[in-house]
């Protein structure tokens, strides 16, 4: 398990206002979390929780006022790990408008690669491959601003891919995409997660996209309240307000069910676990 | 209505023209604009016109995008049109509407008018294929090349192409930007379009302080962004396209050359087209 660990946060503190300190209010503050290889997390928490901090954190984008963040055992501290640092852990931010640098999209997804100075054969395969890997093949040579948001943002996470990084860090990918958007980010996100191996860390504050994860963090006024697996997270529905998140419809249906005798398995997340589930008692 | 806007567009394709090397059709631009300003007489300068009509048939651009954006600088040809023909007092006097007045429309207002508007012309239609049969980046990317020089002058090239690529990349986000800002003005009463000139310049205000207050927002994401894609500023980027001079440019220099020689050759050796045309008439 030790071995395991890619990104490790450490006590970590971090305010925005560097001079002030003492006095200043900390975006994050205490926080210890580790993300293993293969993993896929989620952190949960409402506006202003300090969860878009986390990202930056987590790839030397900011540098924690206090605590350390390690990614692959490197210190995000240390600037000489910097790029080493952002080659492993992409970061794929809110707003596709403003994280796509070129008005071609593989133009764009080979902006990360041609930074990093690799040989142009090589950042095509890259290219082809990442475009491939988020569904966005056929729109190679379309112009990015033409696209819808989901497919915006899927050219943003092909560019992070193009860097083979080991983890992805989402920081509220969805938020600004219509359900079509959401559904096509949200299932690149668990493909790349499932089929290529690549670490995904969602930080979201819709409880539907929580319900994939192996492992949530629910975060509340710069500190993580708790940390369980989604079904543990979910019952605990006084934890989730007291974050001001709320339970999950299915989840919350369900438990009423139960309360109600009505015989439902413990483990259920989405709409289709519950309807099956019903059916099943139903059945019996 | 300001999506309209064409200047710089880009058509993806696979014609001989997209295929060429974005630098030496930059080079060739530019050597075909100073031939246009070279020719003195309508064989030349029908030469160039010629053969700007042939490259849009290769690109295989639509006619009909191309007079769009022709349509663009009517105003500008009928406007430089005219002048020419008031201003030319050369050759035979053809029209005298005002007796009093000491102006008259000449053979040689008509000669040079007519040849200034399909100078103009053949600039525009040139100079717009260049744009239509190149990606924006390519331009940028060989702008870079092209100008790599400079770094001898300690000029930083590629922080220059990047901001025009950027810069590039943004102007539709802007555009669209300032659609939905209007729109959101129009909605709480604002009232663009009626009231004397500098009302309504007034009336830009409330449109253009969110558009600059937005722009710095999207500018410090777009650091994170680029930063989180470990861009550095430094000189040490490699591109996936590369240029490489092909067959296909070193034909197109050669067809430039030729066509130079004759715009320069007949401009000096032929008889000046302006007698000519006088005889005709």
């Amino acid at each position: 398990m030790k071995d395991n660990k890619l990104i490790e946060f450490q006590n970590v503190s971090y305010t925005y206002d560097e001079e002030n300190e003492a006095s200043s209010e900390f975006a994050v503050s205490d926080i210890s979390l580790t993300v293993c290889k293969g993993e896929f997390v989620v952190i949960l928490g409402h506006n202003g929780s300090g969860k878009s901090t986390l990202a930056k954190l987590s790839n030397s984008i900011f540098v924690p006022t206090s605590g350390k963040v390690y990614v692959n055992g490197m210190d995000t501290a240390d600037e000489k790990n910097e790029f080493a640092i952002r080659e492993k852990v992409g970061v794929v931010f809110q707003n596709p408008d403003n994280q796509i640098v070129a008005s071609i999209v593989e133009e764009d997804v080979a902006f990360g690669p041609e930074n990093l100075g690799i040989a142009p054969k090589i950042i095509r395969e890259r290219v082809d491959s990442a475009l491939k890997a988020v569904g966005m093949e056929e729109y190679r040579f379309h112009e990015t601003h033409r696209l819808s948001g989901g497919q915006k943002q899927r050219v943003a996470i092909a560019g992070m891919i193009a860097m083979l990084p080991e983890c992805i860090v989402f920081d509220e990918p969805t938020a600004m995409l219509d359900p079509k958007g959401r559904r096509e980010v949200l299932e690149t996100a668990r493909k790349l997660n499932s089929q290529d191996g690549i670490s995904v860390v969602l930080i979201t504050h819709f409880m539907e996209e929580a319900v994939f994860a192996d492992r949530i963090y629910v975060m509340d006024k710069g500190k993580i309240l708790a940390e369980g697996t989604p079904s543990e997270i979910f019952s605990d529905e006084k934890l989730l307000l007291s974050a001001g998140l709320d339970v999950p419809e299915a989840v919350r249906i369900a438990a009423r069910l139960r309360k109600n005798g009505v015989p439902l398995r413990e483990d259920i997340l989405t709409e289709e676990d519950l309807i099956d589930s019903f059916i099943e008692v139903m059945n019996s | 209505m300001i999506k309209d806007i064409t200047i710089g567009q880009f058509f993806p394709g696979n014609s001989f023209i997209h295929k060429l090397d974005p630098r030496a059709k930059i080079v060739i631009t530019f050597v075909f604009i100073s031939a246009l300003f070279l020719c003195k007489n309508f064989f030349s300068l029908g030469l160039l016109f010629l053969s700007a009509l042939i490259a849009i048939a290769i690109s295989r651009i639509s006619f009909k995008v191309i007079l769009n954006g022709l349509k663009m600088i009517v105003v500008l040809v009928v406007f430089t049109g005219i002048l020419q023909l008031l201003y030319n007092d050369d050759g035979a006097v053809l029209w005298k509407p005002f007796e009093q007045l000491d102006f008259a429309v000449t053979t040689g207002g008509v000669f040079s008018s007519v040849f200034i508007i399909i100078r103009i012309v053949s600039l525009i239609l040139f100079s717009s294929l260049l744009t239509y049969t190149t990606s924006p980046t390519m331009l940028t990317d060989a702008i870079e090349r092209l100008l790599s020089p400079l770094k001898l002058f300690k000029v930083n090239v590629n922080s220059l192409a990047m901001m025009m690529t950027i810069a590039l990349r943004f102007i539709p986000t802007l555009i669209e930007e300032i659609d939905i800002i209007m729109s959101a003005q129009k909605a709480r009463g604002a009232d663009l379009e009626t009231g004397s000139l500098t009302e309504r310049a007034k009336a830009l205000v409330p449109i253009f302080i969110p558009l600059i207050v937005s722009s710095f927002r999207r500018a410090y994401e777009l650091a994170f962004a680029m930063e989180c894609r470990c861009y550095t500023g430094d000189n040490k980027r490699t591109r996936m396209k590369e240029m490489k001079l092909s067959v296909r440019d070193y034909i197109s220099f050669a067809v430039l050359i030729i066509l130079v020689a004759a715009v320069v050759g007949t401009s000096f050796f032929m008889n000046s087209s302006f007698i000519l045309f006088e005889r005709v008439i």
